[in-house]
């Protein structure tokens, strides 16, 4: 008896560790992206080991990240556009200092660098020079701008994604949030009305014997990998839209919706079938003995009697559709622009994590950025099953 | 001419065989009571008059069933046109999650009517003719749900009588029900008589008795006994029938 009574105790023990376990190990993940995420606002704007000198009398004496790379591809070229005096900017890279000065003026050893680029700042009244570090002269004469840190603006306001630009990385999430979200809605706008015909047609329509067919054939599509789908929207879909609207490339967030909603039918069939089929019996029959017909007793009965249930698999379809990586990856074309119809290319967040973490420094800003779309990925998918449950829970 | 008329009625679950030839007849503006141990077929041959049994998937039936001199079962009968001549009531209050007005409103706006002012005094109409109006005329909007099971069983009945059926088919009306919501039922269903043809499945005697000119028993799957009330319970042919309302058994 008293074994027994262990024996529980002890199983008792297990399951508790191992539901604490999984508890803290979910925790961990999440503060561990929150930890990796928040170091992007810790970063400096200007690429590490770098600054960026300015004349003294400019009284532009901070740039933001967005106005920096605007300077760099020459979109600005006046002071007084982003607030200073009527002055062109003069952009000057260490390459270009050899423009100013002979090779011999800098040095052999380019030891004289550090006393020209003063020198060349204090005289150029819009000059703005980028330099490394170690070039800064102890008694610079010039405005440095070194220590900017990334403002949560840039990331969440920025309409670029740039990772690698020089001086100033762009990491703007727009263009990916807004490509995540096309890329969803279409392919939920595509899936639902299928979805929900097909799972109107399986609970209320199909024969046993049909549905014993259908039902299993339909989870199997659930099961294909996601690699599968993207290899098969590269070859059937990408070329068919490149085709049908005589497109440059036929990698589209219109190919990636296609493949997405196929991918989020199966969802969207079973739970939306599943709420239909418990439609009460009785409900359904009082509507039927009342002479409604067969169709009046669906969309006047059963869709209102499951309207959560078919909410929860339109949301949980798109749970899948904006967690999807690799199919996205392999049919959206992965161009990083804010995207003005589906039918031009675009980058999902998942798919931009998947393809840059592998060459992002770790520590780098880039790297820290990659981690912030992971909390804003997770963010989205969390309010989802958020507003799941509070559906769920709301009868009719 | 003859309300309901069944001849040699025989009815199967896939290889079960329900019912054995039965024949019976109801006259208009009667009530009629079956009544049966479970799993005698009294509820499947009620199913049967309004053809609610075709939801089943196996069910095949042999002989004639005629409501008002037609054949339900012919080919190229609508069972939709069917089932507003023959309305239901089901054992469990079955409201829709709609309000109490849309709950009556249902069956006149599923046959197409989009009168509005047609449809709210043949609601007021039906919900007075269910003895449910003094309780619910404040409360039309709200929820069916909002109701007491009596009320709810009443406020189905009104759905039915909606769509002015000519005849009321009741599974069990009451047995989900208290004495006194029971009580009401029953008087209900007595008035409706004036207008309607009733037929009731019940296992509660004392409530055939009460509100059934005929009586119908069943056992086994066929028809034992089948004649006026009063002498069902007085003095029944069959020792069968007399066993089951003596309760010796059922």
């Amino acid at each position: 008896m008293k074994v027994k009574r262990f024996l529980e105790k002890l199983v008792e023990g297990a399951l508790l560790i191992s539901g604490s376990v999984t508890s803290i190990t979910i925790l961990l993940i999440v503060l561990f992206l929150f930890k990796e995420a928040a170091g992007l606002f810790n970063s400096p704007v200007i690429e590490e080991g770098y600054v960026l000198a300015m004349n003294k009398s400019n009284p532009v004496k901070k740039l933001t990240s967005y106005q920096i790379k605007e300077i760099f591809d020459a979109e600005i070229t006046n002071w007084d556009e982003i607030g200073g005096k009527e002055e062109p900017i003069e952009v000057v890279r260490l390459s270009d200092l050899t423009k100013y000065y002979t090779e011999e003026e800098l040095g052999a050893e380019f030891e004289n660098i550090p006393a020209k680029a003063s020198e060349l700042t204090a005289k150029h009244p819009g000059i703005i020079l980028f330099l490394p570090e170690q070039y800064v002269a102890k008694n610079f004469d010039g405005t440095l701008l070194k220590h900017e840190k990334l403002q949560p603006g840039d990331f969440f306001g920025g309409n670029e994604w740039y990772p690698t630009a020089s001086p100033s990385a762009q990491y703007g999430l727009l263009p990916l949030l807004l490509g995540t979200i096309w890329v969803s809605l279409g392919a939920i706008l595509l899936s639902l009305p299928f979805g929900i015909a097909v799972a109107v047609y399986l609970a209320e329509i199909a024969k046993m014997r049909v549905r014993n067919v259908l039902k299993p054939l339909i989870e199997l599509l659930a099961g294909i990998p996601s690699v599968v789908y993207g290899f098969f929207g590269l070859v059937v879909i990408v070329p068919f839209l490149q085709q049908t609207f005589l497109l440059p490339v036929g990698e589209t967030a219109l190919a990636g919706s296609i493949v997405l909603g196929i991918m989020a039918l199966p969802t969207i069939i079973t739970v939306a079938e599943d709420a239909m089929r418990n439609v009460p019996r009785s409900t359904k029959e009082a509507s039927l003995a009342l002479g409604a017909t067969q169709w009046q007793t669906i969309y006047r009965v059963i869709i209102p009697y499951s309207k959560s249930g078919i909410t929860s698999a339109a949301v949980l379809g798109i749970g899948r559709a904006i967690g999807e990586t690799m199919a996205v990856l392999m049919v959206t074309g992965n161009a990083a622009v804010i995207p003005h119809t589906l039918l031009e290319p675009v980058r999902t967040i998942p798919a931009t994590i998947a393809a840059e973490l592998g060459e992002a420094p770790v520590g780098s800003g880039h790297y820290q950025a990659l981690f912030a779309l992971g909390c804003v990925l997770f963010l989205i998918t969390m309010i989802i099953s958020i507003s799941i449950e509070f559906i769920g829970k709301k009868k009719y | 001419m003859l309300t309901i008329d069944a001849k040699n009625v025989d009815f199967y679950y896939s290889d079960f065989h329900a019912l054995k030839n039965i024949n019976l007849e109801v006259e208009q503006n009667k009530v009629v009571a079956f009544i049966g141990p479970s799993g005698c077929g009294k509820s499947t041959f009620l199913r049967i008059l309004n053809r609610m049994n075709d939801l089943i998937d196996g069910t095949r039936l042999t002989g004639s069933v005629l409501i008002e001199g037609e054949d339900i079962y012919a080919p190229g009968v609508y069972v939709d046109e069917l089932r507003k001549k023959v309305g239901m009531v089901f054992q469990k209050p079955n409201p829709f999650p709609k309000s109490i007005f849309e709950n009556v409103a249902y069956g006149l706006r599923v046959n197409g009517i989009k009168d509005n002012t047609f449809i709210e005094e043949r609601v007021i109409e039906s919900i007075k003719s269910a003895a449910l109006w003094d309780e619910v005329k404040d409360k039309l909007k709200k929820s069916a749900f909002a109701l007491s099971g009596g009320q709810q069983q009443r406020l189905c009945i009104a759905r039915a009588l909606a769509i002015s059926p000519k005849v009321l088919l009741m599974d069990e009306p009451a047995s989900a029900l208290d004495p006194i919501s029971t009580a009401k039922i029953e008087e209900l269903i007595y008035e409706l008589k004036k207008d309607y043809t009733i037929v009731i499945v019940t296992h509660n005697m004392q409530q055939a008795s009460r509100v059934s000119d005929k009586t119908a028993y069943f056992y086994l799957g066929e028809l034992i006994e089948y004649d006026a009330t009063t002498r069902i319970f007085t003095n029944p042919k069959e020792i069968s029938t007399q066993n089951y309302i003596t309760g010796r058994f059922g």
